[in-house]
């Protein structure tokens, strides 16, 4: 029996800083892959510190790293901003259940994302991208804070030249004296300007509950199906595995039934905002 | 392989289990219910004196010997690594004297570990294990009340060795597994006659009659809106120390903790695992402070309606009416009468 909790080592390849409190870290997994879904998470070990439960951000085809978006919240993700290249992390999973990007083939595709919720939506933008074929019209509208709260901001631009998908940003806030081209406003703001069709078109969702809660309420009025709108919860998965119960939502193991839930399955269970 | 049927089956005093405690302490390090001040708890025994099988139950259930409260995960030491390792300890047991509530808690929890993953650490003490199982005559006292949920309080099946006292101090000894039928027969005890076959069928048709303790649980799942939204939940949360003690005791109740311990050399430590409850609050917290299960009530309400069998644990995770959260709880808080408030919802 081989003991899921004991994690692969992985290197730190290189840090890339996105904003003040997020970095992306590029892992190269030592001796053996990782291969993951879009949507997927891994638990991640600062030995002597902790481990965390984080969403893989990279291109689910490319096997010789996978990448980690992290934000500065606690103990873990804390010690790990302290770390430098060549250092050495553990890392085990992939778990969860990730976006249902096959299941949405021949759809429109609308992806809403908020602040960090951005890392686990990343590897299903690429995806998408990489099958564009498969799919009606793509969207893809991000809110962060401020502008230097932006993350992927060169990827999201570079993404809006070509490609085929619509990309819309915006800001709930910015400075006096602030160059930002694109819109002020709370994400759910961007909804007016949509051009998918919502009653063939899938929602993928994540980021702050609070902000999924008002996302899910304009995409029913819009039209959506309960069905069609997926979101990414996050809770404490301690361990990954579906024993430790940390990660419950009434009937669901956000660990082993999630991250990525239909709204469908997810709204009539209690503890939850959205 | 059946061992069912009378020449498998074999009477036995408390001498002749003390030759059976003998037999399995050369490989096995035998748990018995033992008197503590004024409870019991299982403890290590060397012969039948140590411990008292007319225990009402223990403080905490033997699920819990196989899920240890606290337990190393892995060793790891941070110079030129880091480096690390696991750590499985495995101590062979005999855990003699398990009631059928508690028989049936490490049946689900068998099941419960083996799922899409499967636990190291419970599966290597639990397979090593033996389990000596006792039927009750009747409830054990007025917690008692598993005949209602069908988990007591008569065994039938999981156990190694099946214990029913049939006459006083005598005990009918059915193997339920060949190590069981082994250590039966290095035991040499006589065959039971007919007569003590049929007192068994006695007492397991009388035991189930005795009990005053009733619960029904069916339906009392998430999301049923009657049982989320009942006023029930306002009236014992305001009750409630969230204390904890429900969920520590509850044989059912695997939630776990996992941090590190960093040795004072800041170089080499440990990953353990701790039990949790989710009636504290750091239970459902996330980063930055949010917390699902802010309210006393919301914590209740999981902890109930889990043991309701109606969250993600399912059946797993739901009770099997030994009685110690009614027991052990200082703010008298009663999961067959919330359940029976809610019943009348639904």
């Amino acid at each position: 029996m081989t003991n899921p909790y004991i994690p692969m080592k992985a290197e730190i390849v290189s840090i890339k800083t996105e904003t003040r409190d997020i970095k992306t870290f590029r892992l190269k997994p030592l001796g053996g892959k990782l291969k993951f879904e879009a949507g997927q998470f891994v638990e991640v070990s600062v030995f002597g510190v902790g481990e965390a439960p984080i969403s893989i951000s990279s291109d689910p085809d490319v096997d010789d790293y996978f990448e980690l978006s992290v934000r500065r919240v606690g103990s873990v993700t804390g010690a790990l901003f302290k770390l430098s290249e060549g250092a050495i992390i553990g890392v085990r999973g992939p778990y969860g259940r990730g976006w249902p990007l096959k299941e949405s083939e021949g759809m429109d595709v609308l992806i809403v994302g908020g602040g960090c919720g951005a890392a686990p939506l990343r590897p299903a933008i690429l995806k998408l991208l990489r099958s564009r074929d498969r799919y009606g019209r793509i969207e893809l509208l991000y809110g962060a804070r401020t502008p230097s709260d932006v993350m992927y901001m060169e990827e999201f631009e570079a993404i809006a030249e070509g490609s085929g998908c619509r990309v819309l940003l915006t800001v709930d806030t910015i400075a006096p004296d602030n160059r930002w081209r694109y819109s002020v406003g709370v994400v759910t703001s961007l909804f007016d300007k949509i051009s998918v069709n919502p009653f063939r078109s899938v929602a993928l969702v994540c980021g702050p509950e609070i902000m999924m809660m008002y996302a899910v309420r304009d995409l029913l009025r819009l039209g959506f199906k309960p069905e069609n709108i997926y979101l990414s919860m996050e809770r404490r998965m301690r361990c990954g595995l579906g024993f430790c119960g940390h990660c419950q939502i009434g009937r669901k193991y956000v660990c082993l039934d999630g991250p990525v839930f239909s709204y469908s399955e997810i709204a009539p269970m209690p503890d939850k905002i959205v | 392989m059946s061992v069912v049927g009378s020449m498998n089956t074999f009477i036995a005093d408390l001498h002749d289990l003390d030759r059976l405690v003998e037999v399995a302490r050369s490989r096995y390090s035998v748990y018995a219910p033992v008197r503590r001040g004024r409870g019991y708890v299982f403890s290590k025994i060397e012969g039948m004196s140590d411990t008292d099988l007319r225990y009402n139950r223990t403080i905490l259930p033997p699920t819990k010997i196989f899920h240890r409260p606290k337990e190393v995960l892995l060793r790891f030491q941070l110079a030129d690594g880091p480096e690390f390792g696991e750590v499985v300890e495995v101590e062979p047991m005999m855990i003699f004297g398990v009631h059928a509530c508690d028989l049936n808690a490490i049946l689900r929890l068998d099941r419960f570990f083996t799922r899409r993953f499967e636990d190291p650490y419970y599966l290597a003490r639990r397979r090593g294990s033996v389990v000596v199982a006792l039927n009750c005559n009747g409830p054990r006292d007025e917690y008692c009340f598993c005949a209602s949920l069908g988990t007591g309080p008569t065994v039938y099946g999981g156990y190694d060795i099946l214990l029913t006292e049939v006459r006083d101090r005598m005990f009918l000894v059915e193997a339920g597994s060949e190590i069981g039928a082994n250590l039966i027969d290095e035991a040499r005890f006589r065959r039971a006659s007919m007569s003590d076959m049929e007192a068994k069928k006695a007492v397991a048709s009388t035991a189930k009659r005795e009990f005053r303790r009733y619960a029904d649980f069916r339906s009392l799942s998430y999301p049923v809106i009657e049982v989320l939204a009942h006023t029930v939940w306002d009236e014992e949360a305001d009750k409630c120390f969230s204390c904890g003690n429900c969920s520590l005791v509850c044989p059912t109740c695997y939630c776990y903790e996992i941090y590190d311990t960093l040795d004072m050399d800041l170089n080499s430590g440990f990953r353990v695992r701790r039990l949790d409850s989710c009636q504290l609050y750091g239970y459902a917290e996330v980063a930055l402070g949010g917390n699902f299960r802010k309210s006393r009530k919301a914590r209740l309400r999981h902890w109930m309606v889990c043991k309701f069998g109606g969250a993600a644990g399912g059946e797993l995770s739901s009770c099997v009416g030994c009685g110690r959260c009614i027991f052990y709880c200082p703010a008298r808080i009663d999961i067959t009468s919330v359940a029976s408030r809610l019943r009348e919802a639904v």
